[in-house]
């Protein structure tokens, strides 16, 4: 059983690369500058293990992609693993891993983030590495070559072929239709068989210079030798010289309820509802979370309770914000039972949310709420790996690396009307797109 | 002066800023950090509890962990139920419904999860006692209502459907019951039939037997010291009452001597799932398992520079990813390597997993490499430490599995004197590409047959989800074998009709890896045979027998034949070989109806005078031949025949495919042509 809800929950987190901001256990002390080719650098020293993460954070994601070349930005994710002038062809990983250090990448509709964890002794091997990646990575056509089969390969296992895999760009296609988040960080495989090796060349000179990220070293490290050894390695690198694409696009309202089915090859039917929010960080987006909490954190939250244990109605439900930089989609879902009818299951989802927006959360309920948010808060952040990457995303999208002390305080400060309002204003069927996946016939 | 000192000053400010940088080379490492592995400490109570507890006071919270120490469970026609007694522990106890259990530990943000083998649960310091309030009582007290029993029955049901369609679940499946055989708890897969025979009763037993203080290790990690942990464990754990807990010995596992070829259909699949496993003896701390450890992580451990994934993923870009794993077990181990490809190249990334496999047995890893994965493992063991759960869990299997005290404290040393030779031996000891499990979930009807060439016996078979054959062959009585032989020979013509022909010329074009050849074949009754290969104009290769004798003639040289090969060609020359199979010294044995290529089909074993035997496939609509598995000193050899048409009244296959090993010929006949008047002078060497 657990293995099963497992399953269906990786389904919906392989959704977001980006984890919800959720900061600190106390402080977390950090002091940064800026180079002057425009590379911001972020540094937290922590001496309890002797590791160090190295991470660059590049302000550039499926968003920043033209219509007709959607999937670059993952793309690059991939191909910033081929190598470097400096290093061959496939080596990228192994001097990492020769140090006995990890590396990884993920890609995002916001942005790319690149990171690799090493002995603390290897600092100065994975500034180098970064550097060269940012300077002068070999973007060249056996590379692609290459990439565009293994991107190809990767649709098809974690999207096509995985149960459950398109939801999110069935979501936002239909959620959105003028703003980038409308495609989703896959892409249309066609569009990156179809580019050009120039195409590429262009996207990294445009987007891979210092002056569109932000480097994060965190962990083990003496904060004024890292200072020198990240001057070494990135105060010569140029700053970029062409435009710096940003879209200007405002998603105009839903204005009315959009529904479709999509036939997959699942067995348990998915009801989604997928309402448009407000950008992160803002009050709204706050009490939202909340409301999702609310709605589905643990066996006594409200869906769960009733749809789960009472009515029997659902296998599991959920409810939670995407952690997308600007307005996005708060997804709200269940899995239906054996032999439930999925309009049945909506409505009994319908329910609970109208009850949300007629009565005021009791006090009771709401400070078991707060006491959740206290918990998960202050037990996050525990690990350097996870420490550099919020920090990288708090200063990528709202200039503010700070802004991961103040989550608690950002909560604590939502109100039962605020969790009452936001259910009001923003969980309405006129604002949302229902989805149903249900299974193929043959 | 001054300025003679400004100047210097100056110099070496300039030299610091300004010296070109190379980048060519990567820095060095400065002096290794020392690695410290956290402490533990452990204490036992009355009634057998074993406690260990780790302080890390970083974050204001504790974490507890309950694990059972006893031996697996074959649960039979009740499969399931003793997950579900883990599962429904904390849905009721005599004082609780589960609803007031669940608002309590949401009500303080605790974490309290319950499961067959343990429990776990988390919170705030200052939530502490709440948390163990309920933590011992879902221990001691649980009631297992009917209810919620009835609840979970129906949400397994329902997760069971959904798992029907997971590629990895499926595989997982069939996986372990072909290395561990249905009648052991690691081969039960859960079924529908299997949940409803499961009883409250199943469950309380469950409870009652096994979860036992002196089958159990409590494990406290987090802010928390040991006379906090002391106080703690006797006010919450102290009552909990002793019993002799059941030992359990299964070791009946299925053991193959040549490769078991499996395979599964997932509906709309446009990948396969590939897996090539078998069971391993390794026990977790076995004194091989360091350096067997390293061995799997130089073929597929789950870094980039593994040889899977560099050869699967950035060479070919079959895949996505393709990783090997290299479990130990208290009872047994397993090996798997695993990869999901795109279905045309299912054959071909299966053929590159057992090359990979092979070549750690035959190749000694080259230093730098076997440097790479040592330098990964010492890191990956160093990261670990950042969580004190690891310090927790390396107390746990220092007792659970009887290590040596400084096994850990050792471990980097033990890893570092692994060497190439170890690799090797290591990978002769536990990688069996010959005796291994390799299976297939993906569109079956189109792996099938590419899939067969793996087993020396051409045999696949089909699984479902839970792991049970499908339609295998199924015994038939209504019918003899030498009454399928006569309807074979009257579907294709009729015994007096073939006794008229003296000799067949078959015109044919194969295709092998994208290279395409012509064939000519002649055959002459009773047993001449000319095979003429061609590509272009220019013959490559003659194969010429006249009744008696014969030789190969290709770019490799001229071979006569001798020995089986001759006897072979006297046997298999024959135009129409069942007008020989009911003579004298022949034998033939009717094996049952099998699918073949969704044809159901009489399944015949013949065996010849001289002893060679084959298989030949009948079928039961039309009576004729579609499929025929015959030994050649090159493995076995599947033949398939497609589309029969009618020539001069005769029935033969318009196309062939033959497959050898990983080698498929795709064969498509262009013209048959019957009694020409061919000379025997042409079979004459």
């Amino acid at each position: 059983m657990s293995h099963l809800k497992k399953i269906l929950i990786a389904s919906m987190m392989a959704l977001m690369s980006t984890a919800l901001l959720s900061a600190g256990s106390g402080e977390i002390t950090f002091s940064e500058f800026t180079l002057d080719n425009g590379l911001h650098v972020i540094l937290h020293e922590d001496n309890s293990t002797p590791i160090v993460t190295v991470a660059v954070m590049y302000n550039v994601g499926s968003k920043h992609e033209q219509p007709n070349r959607t999937g670059f930005a993952h793309f690059f994710e991939h191909l910033m693993f081929e190598g470097t002038k400096n290093i061959p062809r496939g080596e990228y990983a192994k001097f990492v891993e020769r140090a006995g250090g990890e590396l990884n990448a993920n890609t995002s509709a916001d942005r790319t983030y690149y990171y690799q964890t090493l002995p603390s002794n290897q600092l100065e091997l994975g500034l180098w590495l970064e550097s060269e990646r940012m300077l002068h990575a070999s973007v060249d056509s056996v590379g692609i070559a290459t990439q565009k089969q293994v991107v190809i390969e990767e649709k098809k296992q974690s999207y096509d072929n995985r149960p459950y895999g398109t939801i999110l760009i069935e979501t936002m296609k239909r959620a959105f239709s003028e703003h980038p988040y409308r495609w989703t960080t896959i892409g249309d495989p066609e569009h990156i068989m179809a580019a050009k090796d120039e195409e590429f060349e262009t996207f990294y000179k445009t987007f891979y210079v210092p002056n569109n990220a932000v480097l994060v070293v965190a962990g083990d490290i003496n904060k004024e030798q890292a200072k020198l050894l990240v001057e070494k390695y990135y105060a010569d690198i140029p700053t970029g010289s062409a435009d710096l694409y940003r879209h200007n696009i405002v998603e105009p309202p839903l204005g009315t309820e959009v529904r479709d089915t999509i036939f997959d090859n699942i067995q348990v039917p998915l009801v989604l509802q997928a309402y448009r929010t407000p950008a992160m960080n803002t009050r709204d987006y706050f009490a939202i979370d909340m409301l999702g909490t609310l709605l589905s954190g643990g066996q006594s939250s409200r869906l769960y309770r009733e749809l789960v244990d009472n009515k029997q109605m659902a296998l599991q439900v959920g409810s939670f914000p995407i952690p997308f930089n600007e307005p996005a989609v708060n997804l709200t879902y269940a899995f239906s039972n054996m032999g439930v009818d999925p309009q049945e299951l909506e409505a009994a989802m319908d329910i609970e949310i109208e009850i949300v927006r007629n009565t005021l959360i009791p006090e009771k309920e709401f400070q078991k709420l707060k006491n959740q948010y206290e918990n998960q808060i202050i037990g996050g952040n525990y690990k350097i790996a996870e420490r550099a990457h919020n920090l990288a995303t708090a200063h990528t999208y709202f200039g503010d690396a700070s802004l991961i002390n103040k989550e608690l305080e950002h909560y604590m400060a939502v109100t039962r009307e605020d969790i009452q309002r936001v259910a009001q204003q923003y969980f309405i069927p006129e604002n949302r797109v229902v989805l149903y996946y249900l299974p193929k016939q043959n | 002066m001054r300025h003679v000192i400004s100047t210097l000053l100056l110099c070496l400010f300039t030299t610091g800023l300004m010296a070109q940088l190379d980048r060519s080379t990567p820095p060095e490492a400065a002096p290794a950090p020392q690695i410290n592995i956290g402490e533990y400490k452990k204490f036992t109570l009355k009634n057998g509890l074993r406690v260990f507890v780790v302080e890390d006071h970083k974050l204001p919270m504790v974490a507890y962990s309950l694990t059972l120490d006893v031996d697996p469970v074959f649960e039979g026609d009740a499969a399931g139920y003793v997950s579900l007694a883990g599962d429904l522990m904390r849905s009721g106890t005599t004082t609780r419904k589960k609803a007031e259990i669940d608002e309590s530990i949401d009500f303080i943000g605790a974490t309290l999860s319950t499961y067959s083998k343990g429990i776990y649960g988390r919170s705030l310091k200052k939530h502490n006692e709440t948390l163990l309030t309920l933590m011992a009582d879902v221990l001691l007290n649980p009631t297992f209502p009917q209810e919620e029993l009835e609840k979970s029955l129906k949400q397994m049901e329902t997760g069971i459907q959904a798992q029907k369609n997971e590629p990895a679940a499926i595989a997982n499946n069939i996986a372990s019951v072909l290395r561990y055989g249905q009648a052991d708890p690691y081969g039960e897969v859960v079924s529908e039939e299997h949940l409803a025979n499961i009883t409250t009763d199943h469950l309380k037993t469950y409870h009652k037997t096994y979860f036992r203080p002196n089958a159990a290790y409590l494990v406290i990690v987090g802010d928390i010291n040991l006379k906090e942990a002391k106080k703690q464990a006797k006010k919450y754990f102290g009552k909990w009452e002793k019993a002799a807990v059941p030992n359990h010995q299964y070791t009946n596992w299925p053991a193959y001597q040549a490769p078991k070829v499996a395979i599964a259909n997932r509906d709309g699949a446009n990948q396969s799932t590939i897996m090539v496993t078998h069971t391993i003896p390794m026990t977790p701390g076995h004194p091989n398992a360091i350096k067997a450890s390293v061995m799997n992580q130089v073929l597929g451990g789950g870094s980039f520079n593994t040889r899977l994934f560099q050869n699967l993923r950035e060479d070919k870009a079959y895949t996505y990813g393709a990783y090997s794993r290299l479990s130990s077990d208290k009872r047994i181990g397993y090996f798997s390597a695993s990869a999901q490809v795109r279905t045309s190249v299912t054959d071909s990334a299966v053929n590159e997993i057992l090359y990979e496999m092979e070549r750690m047995q035959t190749e000694l890893v080259p230093a730098d490499d076997l440097e790479l994965i040592k330098n990964m493992m010492t890191g990956s063991f160093s990261r670990s430490l950042e969580d004190p759960q690891t310090i927790a869990n390396f107390a746990l299997n220092i007792e659970r599995y009887n290590l040596p005290a400084d096994y850990y404290r050792t471990y980097l040393e033990k890893v570092a004197a692994v060497s190439a030779e170890d690799v090797m031996a290591m990978a002769k000891e536990y990688l069996k590409p010959e005796q291994a499990i390799i299976l297939a979930v993906g569109e079956a009807d189109k792996i099938e047959e590419v899939m067969r060439g793996f087993s020396p016996a051409g045999e696949v078979t089909r699984y479902d989800f839970y792991g049970n054959k499908v339609s295998g062959a199924v015994e038939v009585t209504d019918v003899t074998a030498e009454e399928i032989i006569q309807r074979y020979i009257n579907a294709i013509g009729g015994l007096e009709a073939i006794q008229d022909i003296e000799d067949v010329t078959t015109s044919a074009t194969a295709s092998i890896q994208g290279m395409e050849f012509n064939m000519v074949t002649k055959q002459k009754a009773p047993n001449k045979l000319l095979v003429e290969t061609m590509m272009g104009h220019n013959v490559v290769s003659k194969q010429v027998f006249n009744g008696e004798k014969g030789k190969v003639t290709s770019p490799m040289g001229e071979q006569e034949l001798e020995g089986e090969m001759l006897e072979q060609m006297k046997e298999g020359s024959v135009i129409i070989a069942e007008t020989n199979f009911l003579n004298e010294g022949f034998t033939i044995e009717l094996q049952g109806v099998e699918t073949i290529d969704n044809r159901e089909c009489y399944k015949l074993i013949v065996t010849r005078p001289s002893g060679n035997e084959s298989t030949a496939y009948y079928g039961v609509a039309d009576g004729l031949k579609y499929r025929e598995v015959s030994s050649t000193p090159q493995g076995n050899m599947v033949t398939n025949m497609k589309a029969y048409e009618e020539v001069d009244g005769y029935m033969f296959p318009k196309a062939i495919s033959q497959s050898v090993g990983p080698q498929t010929f795709e064969v498509t006949i262009n013209s048959i042509e019957i009694n020409t008047g061919l000379g025997d002078e042409l079979f004459e060497e």
